[in-house]
């Protein structure tokens, strides 16, 4: 062993690589964190030290995913920290307001830089019928989640229900907090904030309960999504090659591939804050039991679709300026939030067909409210529910409106019943896949808890086997290539 | 430090070095003859990777750059029954040379087995099976990027390789090479050693845009892959067949039998 070597290796696994940006599942995350455990473990309990030493690994661990960007994390929050300071100076409502436009400003034009600058260029080119030369410009891992997070930081300011942080490293922890710093949850300051004053202790059902979590994440992430992954990638990549029962187990694999992927990057980022004594608000709830659309956003990535209820919708009029209003509102945020997805058409029409769908699941409530609780209208409501969030995912998905139109096309058109069969056969371990996560999903939260105190009551060698039978499991599932989370590009 | 926090940290040492150490072993244990895998830690950590990257975005017509065979070679009108096996990088490939089978009146079967590699074809007999089972006129192979940074590869994979050229006998074939995302340990030079002159394509030097893994070309880059490919095989291959420029991007294949990774 050539000592050189390794340490050659070493600071090249340190180092930036766009390519290899650190996630949750990936080894060299977990070598950091157990170098990580033990020295925050013994200084926990100085909050300034503590405090200096999340904040150092929180920016490594941006650093590792976005390189120099990490010099924009550390301005936007010393931009955000410096208005806040100086809105509680201001006693006049029109400076005061004045302050938080530029905060707000400030932090969206930065977003709109990095993740819209093409976009707008681009439809403005197709307009005048330009010649269209896409600048270059790479998009900051994660700016979506903590612009979110600033916006919603300075307006609650503003409105008097955060009290602003006394010092800009307690505002910078709470930014770049690095559980959630890439993908979220988006984190609230009126929840986050008081944590990191009152310095909790995490108790052992915190610790164990957070491993639990992040085991699930691993095995929904890195398993299960990352697996049946290799076959939807086929199906979306060339939507004429395949039958209409194959894509439409492509429509389905991506509708619980999509579930998977984030939501088992919400339990590892919740578990990992769990282990350090902070609490996360939960992200999904069961997103696929819903039975109507309205349920679907009160389940499916709840911190951003609580976000734009506080930031967006109540602003906009919320449901108090009449039925139409309600729900223009509810389709402008919607719109709004199918864009924050990404720069694209596609993501703006799967946000407004949502914001329809929810439209039409209001309007209808009058009619409908007579048969809450009969089986076959709870039936029904599911079923149409979960057709119409996986018919938007092809949308979502593909790459370009022909493709989404192809693949619905082939599943109405080419479907035939004796493709189920040889299907059956050559996919046997997707199909096994997909049947473990449906059933795992419909299974009540419960369940879960049950599951989880059995393993946190567990003998310790218990929980080392089961750590690393999953850890295992995903060597033995995993492809050659990275396969980094779906919502690092939002 | 609490003890619960020592609890864990110890559990994820005592995991993290047994992995290690299991990723270190030359030979990986079985359980139930089921051959386990091992990640790539120690081979990260202690192994010299001191490759330069390669030219991936200068358009190199390495392939073409080739000598011709010193042979003259007619193009084969006939009709063909394709068979194309190989690993994920059929993906991309395979609903092209359907494209191109279709509009040349050829059948193809496609055989996709994710993750495998020259040894795992060579072990198999797989091939042999396929070969049985559709009578070929002609085969396609793509095998080489799951084994891009093996070490020792001639020891290694050369009994594999030479393997699976006997089980294709006489029966004409093109290998084409894996798309390098980076220099490889010798793959290339092993699969052009032992192949007869005119049935090895290599890819690597070639321009591709690529998935977000950074290995695999877009469905795009692929159609653009098998359009040089086919572009190639008249000057260059020792058994060029008709491949019509087709209409369609892509088609299917008339079928495609896929392997799991579980199947190594």
């Amino acid at each position: 062993m050539d000592i050189t070597t390794v340490l050659n290796n070493l600071v090249e696994q340190l180092s930036y690589r766009p390519q290899s940006p650190m996630l949750f599942s990936s080894g060299l995350f977990w070598a950091l964190f157990l170098l990580f455990l033990p020295i925050y473990g013994l200084i926990k309990n100085s909050h300034t030290k503590m405090s200096l030493f999340v904040i150092a690994f929180s920016l490594f661990f941006y650093y590792k995913s976005s390189g120099c960007f990490l010099l924009l994390l550390v301005a936007t929050s010393l931009i955000d920290w410096s208005l806040s300071r100086l809105l509680v100076k201001l006693t006049t409502p029109y400076r005061r307001r004045l302050c938080v436009t530029a905060s707000i400003i400030v932090s969206l034009s930065v977003l709109g830089y990095f993740k819209y600058a093409n976009f707008f260029l681009w439809n403005w080119n197709q307009m005048v019928e330009g010649n269209f030369q896409p600048l270059d410009i790479i998009l900051p891992v994660g700016i979506s989640f903590y612009t979110f997070q600033s916006i919603s930081y300075i307006v609650d300011v503003y409105r008097g229900s955060v009290k602003p942080t006394e010092t800009w490293g307690e505002y910078l922890f709470f930014l770049s907090f690095f559980p959630a710093l890439v993908a979220g949850p988006i984190v609230r300051a009126d929840y986050f904030i008081p944590q990191i004053r009152e310095n909790r202790r995490a108790t052992r059902e915190d610790v164990f309960g957070g491993f639990w979590l992040i085991i699930l994440g691993i095995i929904k992430k890195a398993i299960i999504a990352d697996y049946i992954s290799q076959y939807n990638d086929l199906i979306f990549a060339t939507p004429t090659g395949y039958s209409g029962f194959e894509s439409l187990m492509g429509v389905i694999g991506y509708t619980m591939q999509i579930y998977c992927d984030f939501s088992g990057y919400s339990d590892m980022a919740i578990g990992i804050a769990l282990i350090m004594g902070f609490r996360l608000s939960i992200n999904f709830d069961f997103p696929y039991q819903s039975k109507s659309l309205t349920e679907f956003w009160r389940r499916w990535h709840i911190s951003l679709s609580t976000w734009l209820r506080d930031y967006l919708y109540i602003p906009l009029g919320g449901n108090r300026q009449g039925t139409f209003r309600t729900y223009v509102n509810n389709f402008l945020t919607m719109l709004i939030g199918g864009l924050w997805h990404g720069a694209a058409w596609k993501f703006v029409f799967w946000g407004a067909m949502h914001g329809v769908g929810l439209a039409v699941n209001k309007a209808c409530r009058p009619l409908t409210k007579h048969f809450d609780g009969q089986r076959w209208f709870t039936a029904i409501s599911w079923l149409l529910t979960i057709v119409y969030v996986s018919l938007l995912w092809v949308f979502f998905r593909a790459d370009s409106w022909t493709d989404s139109v192809l693949i619905i096309k082939n599943i109405f058109c080419n479907f035939s019943p004796s493709h189920i069969v040889p299907f059956l056969k050559v996919r046997y371990v997707w199909v096994i896949m997909m049947t473990v996560i449906i059933i795992s999903h419909s299974l009540p939260r419960r369940f879960y808890d049950n599951l989880a105190d059995s393993f946190i009551n567990s003998p310790w060698a218990v929980k080392l086997l089961v750590f690393m039978v999953v850890v295992q499991f995903v060597v033995e599932f995993a492809g050659e290539e990275i396969a980094p989370f779906i919502y690092f590009q939002f | 430090m609490k003890k619960s926090y020592i609890s864990l940290w110890l559990l994820l040492a005592v995991s993290f070095s047994l992995f290690f150490l299991f990723s270190s072993l030359d030979n990986q244990p079985s359980i139930f003859g089921h051959r386990l895998k091992s990640s790539k830690m120690a081979e990260t950590i202690l192994c010299d990777h001191d490759v330069s990257e390669a030219e991936s975005d200068t358009l190199s017509q390495s392939a073409f750059n080739e000598p011709a065979p010193a042979f003259p070679v007619a193009t084969d009108t006939a009709t063909q029954t394709l068979l194309f096996i190989g690993d994920s990088m059929l993906d991309g490939l395979s609903p092209r040379l359907a494209a191109y089978a279709s509009s040349s009146g050829h059948t193809l079967y496609s055989v996709v087995w994710y993750s495998s590699t020259s040894e795992a074809w060579g072990k198999s007999k797989r091939l042999q099976e396929y070969i049985n089972r559709v009578n070929p006129t002609f085969i396609f192979i793509c095998l080489g990027s799951n084994e891009l940074m093996v070490r020792d590869i001639k020891e290694k994979r050369k009994p594999f390789v030479n393997e699976i050229v006997n089980e294709i006998g006489d029966i004409p074939f093109l290998w084409i090479g894996p798309p390098n995302w980076k220099k490889d340990t010798g793959i290339n030079d092993l699969i052009r050693e032992s192949v007869p002159e005119g049935s090895y394509f290599k890819s690597d030097g070639m321009h591709f845009d690529r998935r977000k893994d950074g290995a695999h070309p877009t469905a795009a880059s692929a159609i653009v892959w098998l359009d040089s490919v086919v572009r190639w095989m008249p000057d260059h291959s020792n058994h060029p067949i008709r491949l019509e420029m087709p209409q369609k991007k892509t088609d299917r294949p008339k079928r495609v039998f896929v392997h799991q990774p579980s199947e190594i």
